[in-house]
């Protein structure tokens, strides 16, 4: 287990903040931390780097234990950070920052290392840019970039597609699927829905200081009622499907002239089912998502919704 | 490399190479050159009057150092923390002791950058008069801890105010009220209070010790009292923000 | 009229290189080593010889160094305390024929005409005896150079401000290359 965060307690100014946040992340996963404004995702974060100090509960990071006085040095030179406020020195090129970094973390790559690192977050051709002319976009890849200098274990992630374009914000994925296959644990902070069903293989739902929910997207799905809502236009009148079709993987909610409003069941990606109900001879004009289940089960728990 | 000495070279680049501290430099070039013209059309100097100048300009120095390094202290921990980079360097594997290290170097440098600034200045104006070379020598000894107080005294300021900008103005109001001895005449020095502040002021150590040497051509080693009490305010800065930065940070 | 200028001359020359108050005299010479055009910064010294002429001995003697200022418009005494560490000397007892040379050091200040003078007093004396007067004249030497001066005080922030011009050009290079 990279991570394993157990009851974890902390108050500030007297003021209770966290009251139960738990949260475990082995090799390879890549774990959402999902939650409202406020809720504690960063305080939880910052408690487990060390930044803030626990009143109560466990962490341990590598199976280091840290609850008490934050992660050591060699702890913390295996994990790369890339927080949401993140501020750059305006004034050095990217490749000097990298390279500053790098000297924090007791490395010397040489230029060509810190080329190819840049090539890697698609900043190879502003390796001589003062950082000062990075647009949002590019910084954000920079901050990217200096995460994954010391070849970390563990990468920990506020809105990193903050910024990014569409293709930007791919590249991302794709690097943050390629560090997971490498074994890399990743823990995701963000808001976009989208990227935690795209990436992420567990997820955890902080509200108010304390986690409401957390495993796997099906799991959490599949316990609850919430799923994937569409509706469809349809040009007649449908024929009936049989049963190994429908129940299993959707079910029709409700129908009036032209529109059929169905709920995909969890665990089904909804693009395998239109080419099953086509194929059944249902004469789909148009598809219209109405709701996620991951953002319907996200609204129920963190507006009070059982856990 | 050592971390230290890496955080150093980045503070210095700060200063050096960003556009925030090359302004600031200027700043301070042309205070001093402003002066030092002021001089060349009064062709009746004496050499009583040189000296006094030769004083006034370090006085001048000391005080536009102390200032400066009091906004390079406070921007390199207040302004990094504001601006969200100080983050990234809290984790990295650096020990907190040695990030403050990494920043105290870095005003130390600022104030290395400025004395090298003053040393043509001096040298334009003080060569044909008297005690030049003392000047310099006194400026280095006495001037050196003053203006590093002042800068570690704005990191921890930088650590117990809630923003830069009140950072900022509790230490230029407190610059101010030290410096005050440059601005008080000799009368108002002489009073009781005046006698008291003076004697524990660092400033007041500072252009005492450079009135006795430049002007009144006494030698360095007289002036030992005033170099521990500049070097005992130095401490207590150091102290100041050592607890400041241990008590934000864990 | 002509009366007058004898009696005057007659004084004049009673005091004349020496000074008389009953018994004491004091001579004053510039010494030898004074540089010939002295300039600001320079050292000169003066000499003084007091001498007890008298049959009694002179108790409580003490003697002093006073500097004028004598250029027109500019007459003034001027303070001591920068041009010389060395203002008074003090005998308790002055015998008969016993004679006191003093050196008297002094730094030049400022440029200017000046008048030295020597002036002593006794514990039973009534009347001020002096030296005569020792004239010298201090050369103006240019303190703040201007060939000095304003090299430094225009090329330093000049220089800057070209170190900042070509890092902004630096800065802006890449970018610029790019967008074309």
């Amino acid at each position: 287990m990279l991570v394993s965060i157990d009851a974890l307690q902390v108050s500030i100014d007297g003021a209770s903040i966290l009251h139960g946040v738990r949260l475990s992340l082995k090799e390879g996963d890549i774990y959402g931390l999902l939650g409202p404004n406020g809720a504690g995702k960063s305080t939880t974060i910052n408690t487990a780097l060390g930044l803030i100090r626990a009143t109560g509960g466990h962490i341990e990071i590598f199976g280091n234990d840290v609850s008490a006085n934050g992660a050591p040095a060699g702890v913390r030179g295996k994990i790369g950070v890339l927080p949401e406020q993140g501020g750059f020195y305006d004034w050095m090129t990217a490749t000097d920052y990298l390279g500053f970094f790098a000297a924090l973390y007791g490395l010397a790559p040489s230029r060509e290392d810190i080329h190819q690192r840049l090539l890697r977050v698609g900043l190879d051709t502003q390796d001589n840019q003062i950082i000062g002319t990075f647009s949002r976009g590019m910084k954000q890849r920079l901050g990217l970039a200096r995460a994954l200098i010391p070849d970390p274990l563990l990468l920990i992630l506020d809105e990193p597609t903050n910024g990014l374009d569409p293709r930007g914000r791919r590249e991302v994925h794709e690097i943050l699927s390629d560090l997971a296959h490498e074994g890399v644990g990743v823990l995701l902070c963000t808001h976009l829905l989208d990227d935690v069903e795209r990436l992420c293989t567990k997820i955890g739902i902080i509200d108010d200081g304390r986690t409401v929910a957390e495993g796997t997207v099906d799991d959490l799905l599949r316990g609850s009622s919430q799923r994937d809502r569409f509706s469809l236009r349809l040009a007649s009148t449908p024929p009936d499907l049989p049963p190994s079709i429908s129940d299993q993987d959707f079910s029709v909610i409700s129908h009036d002239n032209k529109w059929w409003h169905i709920g995909i069941n969890a665990g089904i990606r909804p693009e395998t089912v239109w080419p099953e109900l086509f194929a059944q001879g249902w004469d789909i004009t148009e598809i219209h998502r109405e709701s996620r289940g991951l953002e319907n089960l996200y609204l129920a728990l963190t507006e009070g919704g059982i856990s | 490399m050592n971390a230290i000495l890496v955080l150093a070279r980045k503070e210095s680049g700060e200063l050096l190479l960003s556009a925030r501290g090359l302004i600031w430099l200027l700043a301070v070039s042309g205070a001093l050159s402003a002066f030092a013209l002021l001089l060349v059309s009064d062709t009746e100097l004496s050499l009583l009057d040189n000296a006094q100048v030769v004083y006034d300009m370090i006085g001048i120095i000391t005080a536009l150092g102390a200032l400066l390094a009091l906004v390079v202290g406070t921007d390199a921990l207040a302004g990094e923390r504001e601006r969200g980079s100080f983050m990234p360097l809290l984790l990295a594997p650096v020990s907190r002791g040695g990030i403050l290290f990494g920043k105290l170097s870095g005003v130390t440098v600022a104030w290395a950058v400025m004395y090298a600034l003053s040393l043509p200045y001096l040298w334009a104006v003080g060569s044909t008069g008297q005690n030049m070379v003392d000047g310099m020598i006194v400026l280095l000894v006495l001037g050196t801890p003053v203006v590093l107080a002042f800068g570690f005294f704005g990191l921890g300021l930088g650590c117990w105010a809630s923003s830069t900008k009140n950072a900022l103005l509790t230490g230029t109001v407190s610059l101010v009220l030290s410096a005050s001895p440059l601005l008080l005449g000799p009368s108002l020095r002489q009073s009781a209070i005046g006698k008291i502040f003076d004697a524990i002021n660092p400033f007041s150590a500072a252009i005492n010790a450079f009135d006795a040497v430049i002007v009144d051509s006494q030698s360095m080693a007289m002036q030992a009292h005033h170099v521990l009490i500049a070097c005992a305010w130095l401490l207590a800065a150091v102290g100041f923000a050592h607890f400041g930065f241990r008590r934000m940070y864990r | 009229m002509g009366i007058r200028k004898f009696i005057l001359a007659a004084c004049i020359s009673l005091w004349g290189s020496g000074a008389l108050a009953g018994p004491l005299t004091i001579d004053i010479r510039p010494s030898a080593i004074n540089p010939a055009s002295a300039q600001m910064g320079d050292n000169l010294k003066f000499h003084t010889v007091i001498r007890n002429d008298g049959s009694g001995a002179i108790d409580g003697l003490i003697a002093w160094i006073s500097l004028v200022q004598i250029d027109r418009g500019k007459e003034q005494p001027v303070d001591l305390e920068d041009w010389s560490a060395h203002k008074a000397i003090a005998k308790t007892s002055l015998r008969p024929g016993e004679i006191i040379e003093t050196d008297w050091p002094i730094r030049l200040i400022q440029a200017g005409h000046y008048r030295v003078v020597v002036s002593a007093a006794t514990r039973s004396g009534n009347v001020l005896i002096s030296s005569p007067f020792a004239d010298f004249s201090v050369l103006r030497k240019p303190v703040v150079e201007s060939r000095r001066v304003l090299p430094v005080a225009g090329g330093l922030p000049l220089a800057i401000i070209l170190f900042m011009y070509w890092r902004r050009r630096k800065r802006m290079r890449p970018a610029l290359q790019q967008k074309h």
